[in-house]
Formats: structure tokens, sequence, C-alpha cells
């Protein structure tokens, strides 16, 4: 009962919200609600100067000039999709030791150099790029610079620093692969994407991690770490001429090398039927959930309408699975659900934890969400509030120079078009029900999916066969490559398991 | 590594929070000062003030002073307020001067269990405050620390009418049910097992804390305990929202995109009319005796990798030996050539991670260490070479050029806090409310620009001695245990 009165309640205020200031007066005493404010209105972006130097580095610069910092933003078009076959965890690595020595400084004077400078420096490795970060007070502009190119272009991958970095890499490993919340993620992408370039642990493997030589690493790095597929954005208290000239000093002998052989096209193989995978650690006292469905690359027409779908089923606002995991039942401390879209291909996650007692109930729920997300249309005020969500977060998303540098920089890694997000409001607002229904339909099967559970196994195992075929792994087992799902992953298990 | 690994990592050594909603993450240095009422003195009762000093210069750098506006009404309630106009963005935070350290024996849970139920629901409006936040494009959270409970959204500028209703609406008509306490009961077990039962190492940080103290009410952390939060009442509860949240223990902070004046009126008109409470918002607190000689305590727990963590009791937020003690961690601390990290992950090789942070509130609190050991190594090689580090800090002054580094890393991080509406609201909270001075944020760097390498080594020679410490030990083993060589007398 309790859930149809705040439905409808909810939908008294979505159809106000939808009427907007249209409405002088709300139908309900103006006592009980707070003032009516204009629907959110939609900022106009302007897409900063892209620049190009002669070696085919581009540069965009955001000024502002209130507060006395410069961040540096470079991003190489190179991720850890492109880990060479058996070795994953390649491209973090190459991007961990950036900072870790150069032909000119050790190590420890580059953490000398930027630490002074009241900085920082951040490097790693996504899934479709590698990056490095440098901050600094604006009185330390040129150190920047030359810090960031020294780390792109001449990195020495020297061989006791590798090792170093080999052995924590081992220990990290060792204490993550004990974390619930990091085991489930890896292992849903294993069987999740199984085939494809986006399967293996992107942190590596103990096996992978062990095998590695300095000469998988120089070479990564030769290959892929180029001007043409660097892009660098400059930010902060800095003006343009002054960003140029010294990208210009700093990077502009940076050649390129052989243009690599493209990698072969990523076609994720559609799921057939449902993958349930239990992972025991018979210490938990509470079990990561994972309910997830293939989704889409992020230069995908079909982004809008699913990002839409998203925001209502687990979108980062009210949703529905907060709504009744939590507001209703009290099982859960957060649950939500997230598009991950990469170049070639994505990942739709409804994700959550709940005490282990109660596993299979949680699990249960969050598919009848989205079997009902999937079955009916979704309701207008849900429609109107989730667009207007978006809409109106547009201004959130930009109101920092270090967030309009972001999204610049994630517009032209996947390769969106310059007025993408000022034709975004109208893309989203266009959408009806009908078209989010569609498009959930399209993507979103309880039939054909992967669940992942990380848990105390003991305590639902009766409960597991509703959820259908069950593969149960221990948890030593996941720093280890355990049997694969299908052929053809990186990580392959190492012979004689 | 991967960014999701940085992350989770940090999770599963139970440094910082996977969602952010809870309590402060233990690396975030944060910038206070002592407890003044310099500016107190001049409100009337209904003033607007603005407060005004000079710029401050670090050496090429100059901080620009921010506008501060600030507000008091008759019942109590205060308002501070910057406005500044890059993005059509703003952000309001409510802050409650009330924290864990209020909770009494047997309530603890209580500022936080609140937290949650602030979220439940109006007698007024139903549970809707979160819709109309969202509903524009905004987000909205809460968390709960030791000293303060904060709510705040950020969210277009043209929200901000709709936000102040809504936040006063619930500092006076929250809808305190049973069926809501339940349900909000469960959730927080859940948060509980999420942040300190799960993760690998989630109960070190807690354990520490009940062991470093015997009567503060820091020995326990705003998550409270099991068997409180399983016997809260709803009396009890409505006992604590009608004592704590009341217009005089309330700030109401905005930054960002809006008129200043507009704020102003609609202040005075949502929350003017709600009374200022009538109990003491600020009953006494027990004071923790000084720790006189070391603790040692020993726990086992299903870990992979053996773990210390080494507490060192340091002074209140603000007081004059606070400003060396930060410049000092920052030298232990801050980046790969801080000592502490450069020691034991760099040139010893010994621990696969080594952090450590000064932990400043308002009551005294702690600076503390804490290694996850490299496989086969035990924590007694990165206690010693903890020990090693902190002598250096002790035998001789910092360089001129070491000085310089503390007091830049500072100087960015005082910047940073400048960088959104939210930083700079969180800075403004705190500053405000539990240090009693919001113009800190222009008053304090030059607190820090005039500390001496003297008084940095003074410090260190004052606070980082062995029996000023907690030394707590992680084991890989089946079950957890925890022993300790020393008594607190209330077990």
């Amino acid at each position: 009962m309790r859930l149809k009165a705040q439905t409808w309640k909810r939908a008294v205020l979505g159809l106000i919200a939808g009427l907007g200031t249209c409405l002088v007066s709300p139908p309900l005493s103006a006592r009980e609600f707070p003032p009516t404010v204009p629907p959110p209105e939609a900022i106009s972006f302007h897409m900063p100067a892209v620049h190009q130097l002669s070696n085919g580095l581009r540069i965009v610069v955001i000024e502002r000039h209130d507060v006395p910092i410069v961040r540096l933003y470079a991003i190489v078009q190179v991720g850890a999709e492109a880990d060479p076959p058996g070795l994953p965890g390649t491209a973090n690595l190459v991007a961990g030791l950036l900072p870790e020595g150069t032909q000119r400084r050790s190590a420890y004077q580059i953490a000398q150099a930027i630490d002074q400078a009241g900085g920082s420096i951040d490097t790693g490795a996504g899934w479709d790029e590698s990056y490095a970060n440098v901050s600094v007070l604006s009185d330390h502009k040129d150190l920047a610079f030359d810090l960031i190119a020294d780390l792109l272009i001449h990195p020495a991958f020297a061989p006791d620093e590798f090792e170093r970095i080999r052995k924590q890499s081992l220990s990290a490993l060792e204490v993550v692969n004990q974390d619930p919340g990091y085991v489930a993620d890896v292992v849903l992408r294993r069987f999740l994407f199984q085939g494809t370039a986006y399967a293996h642990s992107e942190d590596g493997t103990r096996q992978s991690i062990a095998r590695l030589t300095r000469k998988d690493l120089v070479s990564f790095h030769a290959q892929y770490y180029v001007p043409s597929r660097t892009v660098l954005a400059v930010v902060g208290d800095i003006t343009e001429p002054e960003s140029l000239n010294l990208a210009t000093r700093f990077l502009g002998d940076w050649k390129n090398g052989p243009t690599p052989p493209a990698p072969p096209p990523v076609e994720p193989r559609p799921l057939h039927g449902r993958e349930v995978v239990v992972i025991n650690k018979p210490d938990a006292v509470q079990t990561e959930i994972r309910v997830a469905n293939l989704g889409i690359a992020r230069s995908s027409p079909d982004y809008f309408a699913l990002t839409v779908a998203n925001q209502v089923l687990g979108g980062p606002a009210a949703n529905r699975l907060f709504d009744v995991l939590r507001t209703e039942h009290g099982l859960v401390y957060g649950a939500s659900s997230d598009l991950d879209c990469y170049s070639s291909l994505g990942a739709w996650v409804a994700k959550t934890s709940t005490r282990s007692a109660e596993t299979i109930k949680a699990t249960q729920m969050v598919l009848d969400e989205i079997t009902r997300l999937r079955n009916r249309p979704i309701r207008p005020w849900e429609l109107q509030n989730a667009r207007d969500y978006l809409v109106g977060h547009e201004a959130l998303q930009f109101e920092s120079p270090s967030q309009v540098a972001n999204q610049v920089l994630e517009m032209m890694l996947y390769h969106l078009p310059a007025d993408y997000w000022n034709q975004f409001p109208q893309e989203v607002r266009s959408l009806t029900a009908p078209d989010v229904l569609a498009i959930t339909r399209k993507y979103l099967s309880p039939e054909d999916d992967v669940i992942v559970l990380v848990g105390n196994v003991s305590a639902f195992r009766n409960g597991l066969k509703k959820l259908g075929a069950v593969r149960v792994i221990p948890i030593a087992d996941v720093g280890r490559a355990f049997p694969e799902p299908q052929k053809g992953t990186a990580d392959r298990p190492a012979p004689g398991r | 590594m991967s960014p999701d690994f940085k992350a989770r990592f940090l999770v599963a050594l139970g440094m910082t929070r996977p969602d952010g909603v809870f309590r402060q993450p233990l690396n975030r240095g944060r910038l206070h000062s002592r407890f003044t009422r310099i500016f107190r003195g001049f409100m009337g009762t209904v003033a607007l003030l603005i407060l005004f000093v000079p710029g401050t210069v670090f050496g090429a750098v100059k901080l620009p002073t921010v506008k501060i506006d600030t507000l008091e009404l008759p019942n109590g309630l205060h308002a501070v307020m910057v406005k500044r106009g890059e993005a059509p963005v703003i952000t309001v935070e409510v802050w409650y001067h009330v924290g864990s350290r209020d909770e009494q024996p047997g309530k603890t849970g209580y500022a936080h269990f609140l937290e949650h139920l602030m979220f439940d629901g109006t007698t007024t409006l139903g549970r809707h405050f979160s819709d109309y936040i969202v509903r524009v494009g905004g987000i909205d959270n809460a968390y709960t620390t030791t000293d303060a409970t904060v709510y705040w959204e950020t969210m277009p500028s043209s929200n901000l009418p709709a936000a102040l209703w809504l936040e006063a609406d619930r500092m006076r008509n929250l809808d305190l049910s049973q069926k809501n306490l339940d349900n909000e009961r469960e959730v927080v077990e859940e948060e509980r097992k999420r942040r300190y039962d799960n993760p690998p190492y989630g109960t070190v940080i807690p354990t520490l804390y009940e062991q470093a103290y015997t009567v503060s009410p820091y020995r326990h952390l705003p998550i409270g305990s099991v068997k409180d939060v399983d016997q809260a009442t709803l009396e009890g509860i409505k006992d604590f929202y009608d004592t704590y949240y009341v217009p005089n223990n309330a700030t109401v902070v905005i930054a960002g995109d809006f008129s200043v004046d507009q704020a102003g009126q609609l202040i005075r008109k949502y929350f003017g009319p709600i009374p200022a409470g009538t109990r003491s918002v600020s009953p006494p607190i027990p004071v923790e005796p000084p720790q006189t000689s070391e603790r040692v305590v020993r726990m086992t727990r299903e870990v992979a990798l053996p773990a210390f963590v080494e507490a060192y009791h340091i002074p209140a937020d603000g007081t004059p030996d606070s400003y060396p003690l930060r410049l000092a961690s920052e030298i232990l601390s801050a980046g790969d050539s801080g000592m502490i990290y450069h020691q034991l992950v760099y040139e010893k090789q010994v621990a696969l991670e080594a952090q450590s942070s000064a932990d400043f509130s308002e009551d005294p609190n702690l600076f503390f260490v804490f290694a996850v050991m490299t496989a086969g190594h035990a924590p007694s090689e990165g206690e010693a070479a903890v020990e090693q580090t902190l002598k250096r800090l002790k035998d001789k002054p910092l360089s001129p050029k070491e000085l310089q580094k503390a007091k830049n890393q500072i100087l960015f991080e005082l910047a940073q806090d400048r960088e959104n509406s939210k930083n700079l609201a969180e800075q403004l909270g705190y500053d405000s409310v539990v240090l009693k001075d919001p113009a800190l944020v222009n008053t304090e760097p030059s607190r820090f620009l005039s500390v001496t390498a003297e008084q940095v080594q003074a410090a260190a020679r004052k606070y980082f001695v062995r029996g000023n410490m907690t030394l707590l030990e992680v084991h890989p083993g089946q079950t957890d245990q925890v022993t300790a060589n020393w008594h607190t007398g209330t077990h």
C-alpha cells in the first residue's frame, strides 16, 4: 500500500514539475510545497578551439584565473583493450611506471620536484585511454609542462624501478582480490565480455604481472605513446598563448613512430541464456551483487534513450532499485545501475550489496525491476523527471574548468560531434516512453544475462537454484586464472590448471 | 594501476568511503583553526556583515580574498554566503553542530541514524525532499562526522528557493515514525557491513579508535555500536532531534552563483519562524586524560597481508600547535616524496602502501601512519622505519626548502578548496561551525606561512613520542581477535 501511496504522490509532483511555471498555483495548499522553480535550462556549451602541433598533438586550453592552480590532463588513445594476449595489465603497468623514472630523472627526483611545487601527478589506464595528469601551483607552469613531456616521451622503465613496482603490484593484487566489490567487477567483466579484448583483468593477474618483461613495456610504449594519439588539456590560471608556447617548447619535438597495426574490431558476443557465477568468500558478512546485460558503445545513437532508461532503473538520483531495495525493504545501503560505455562495446550493470542471508531475495528484486522496466512503459512523471534531471545536471557537469576539460577529452576520445552537448537536451527531451521501452527491450533481458554474487555461499546456497545453473568458485581462485567461460580471453589459465 | 583499482584498494584498506556519504575520508587534509568568537561580537540580531581582509601572497602565488557575507537571525540561526559567478551552480549546506562526540554512552550512532531519517519525509511534504533537488538536475546527500552533521545540495542556481524551503521544512517538521526507524536501522546495519565489517581491513580504524581513547566519545566512530543502534527507540531519536535540530545549533552555508540579498530574504522567510531550541546543545563532554605509556594491540583477521597502524594523540584543530603539526604531517605524508612513503615503500620496500594523516577535529584527535606490508615482510620492519623517520624530524629542523614544500602543499589544498561550489561550502561550513570563524578561509593561510622550522621540530618532539602512541598490528588469521597489552579500566 505504501508503495502505491508514494507512487501517487510522486505522480502529483511530476505533474507539477511538468507544468512548471505555467501553473501559477499548485493544486494543493501552497504552504505544503516548496516554491515552484522553472524547469532546468539547458546550458550552452562552447567547444574550445582544438590546436594541433606539427607532430599531430592536439591541445585545448580552458582558462580560469581565480584560483592559482594549473592542471594538465593528457590522454593517449590506448587502454587496457590493447593489452597483448596473455599479458593483461600491460597498459596499466606502463602508465604506472611513467612517474617512476625517466631518462633524465629518477623516480625520487620526479616526486621531489612535483611535491616541492605543491602539486601532484596521477597516471593510469582505463579501457580506451591511458592518462597522465599533472597539477601545480601556477608559479610552476614550466615545471608542469616539462614533467608531463618527460613522463610521456622519455620514461626509463628502469629495471630496478620496474621490479619494485612489480613486487608492489603483486602484493596489491593479493589485497584487492580479497575485496568483494573489486572481485565482483572483475569476474563480471570476464563473463560478460568473454571473447573480447575487454574481458581480462585490467590490473593483470599474478601470472601476467610476474611474466611481463621490460621489453613488453618498452614496446607497448613505443607503439602507442605517440603525439598523434595524444590530446592535452590545459586548465586554469594560464593563458592560451602561454599554453601553446609551453606545449610547443616541451612537446613539439615528440616524434611519431610507425603506425601500429589497427586492432581487430571488437564484437561483443551476444549472451544466450543466463550465467550465474558465485564467488565463495566464507568470512563475508555481506554479498556483492551484480546483474548485467551487454550495453552499447559510447558513440552509439542509442545512448540517449538508454541513459533515460537507466536513469529510471538505477541512475544517479532517485531510481527504482533504490526505492524498492532500500526505501521499501531496508535490504541494502546502496542500489544503482550503471551504463559502462567503451569505444566498441558496453555493459548495463545493476549493483548492490546485502546481508548474506538476504542475497537471493535482493537479487530477485533486482531481476523483478529489470523485468518490470522491460514489460511496461515508464510512467509519464518518471520520464519527465529523468529528462529534467539529465538536462539540468549538465550545469553541474561543467561547473569547474577541470570538469569542462574532462568532458572535452571524452568527446575527443569517443569521436563525439563538437555540438554534442548542445544537442543533448534536445535529444533527451524528444524521447517518449515508447522509445524508452523499445530501447530497454533491445538491450535488457533477464533471460540472457550474467549474475555475479560474491559472498558466503553457505548462507544462501538453498535459494540459488531459483536463479539458474550456478558455478561456484572459491575466492582464492580469482587471483589465479580460474577456468574460463570460453576460450579466447586475454588471460588464459596458466598451463597445468 | 587503473582508477578503479586505486579506489577499491583504499576501500579494502578501510581508508576511504566507497560512496562518500558517511564519514570524512581520513586522508583528506582540511585546514581549520582556533575557536574564536571575533566575528560574533560584531553581529546584531539581524545583520549582514562583510568580512574583508587583504589576499594572502605565498611566494609568487596569490590566493585572492574571498568575500564572505554572514547573517544571524533572532532565533540563533547563522548563515554564511559566498557568491562566485563562474557557473550557474550553487551548493547549499546546512550544518548542525552535533556529531558522534555529543552522543551519550548507550546512545552511540544516534547522530548518524538521525541523518538517515532526515531523508524519510516531513509531516508537510511527505518523503519528497530529494525529488525537488533531482528534478532540476541537482544532487543531494549528507554525512556525519565526530563533530557535525552536514546536509548538502549542489544544483542549478535557480533552485535556491526550493532548497532553502526544504531544509527549513525538515529542520522543523520531520516525520519520525516507527516504520521509518525500523527500516533505516536495517539500512544503517548494511552501511556498517559495507564500510567496516566486509572490506578486508575495514575493522582496523574502529579498533584503533577504541584502543587509543578511554573516555572521550571519539572512542566510537559515528556509525555507533550495533547494540545501541539496535536498541534506539523512536522516543530517544525524537529527543535527539528536538535537542539538536534547532536554528540556534544550525548554520546555512551557500556558495556559488546567486544573489546574496535574495538568499538573505529567503533565509529569513523560511527559517525565521522556527523557534529557537530550549535545551542545551553543548552538554559537557568527557575529557580524555593524557596517555602516559605506549599501547600495543594485536588483531587477527582474514587478510592477505599483515599491516600496522601507529596513532599519536594530537591537539585540537586550530590550536597553536596544530599549525606546525599540519606542516610536519605534509612533510611526512604528502606525495611520493613524503618521508613515510619514501622510506617504507621506496627505500626499504617493506610496505606496498604507506599513508599518514593528521585527523584534526574539534577535540584532540590522532595523527596516524597506516602501512600494509609487502609479502614476506613483518610489521616490525615497517615500525622500525617509521621510528627512524620520526627521529629525523625530531633531531634536525627542516631545511628552508623542505619547509617551503610543506607550505606549498598547504597552499595547493587551500586553493583547491575554491575550485567548485561544493569544496568552498565545505570549507566555509567547517570553519564556521567547528572552528567558529567563517573568516578563516582568508585569515588562516598566514598562520601557516608564519610557522618556522624550529616550531615544526618542537611539535614533532612533543607529540611523536612512544608514550603517546597506540600501535595496532594486523596479522592474517582465520578469526577476528583483538588482544591488548594494556587495560582501559572501562572493560
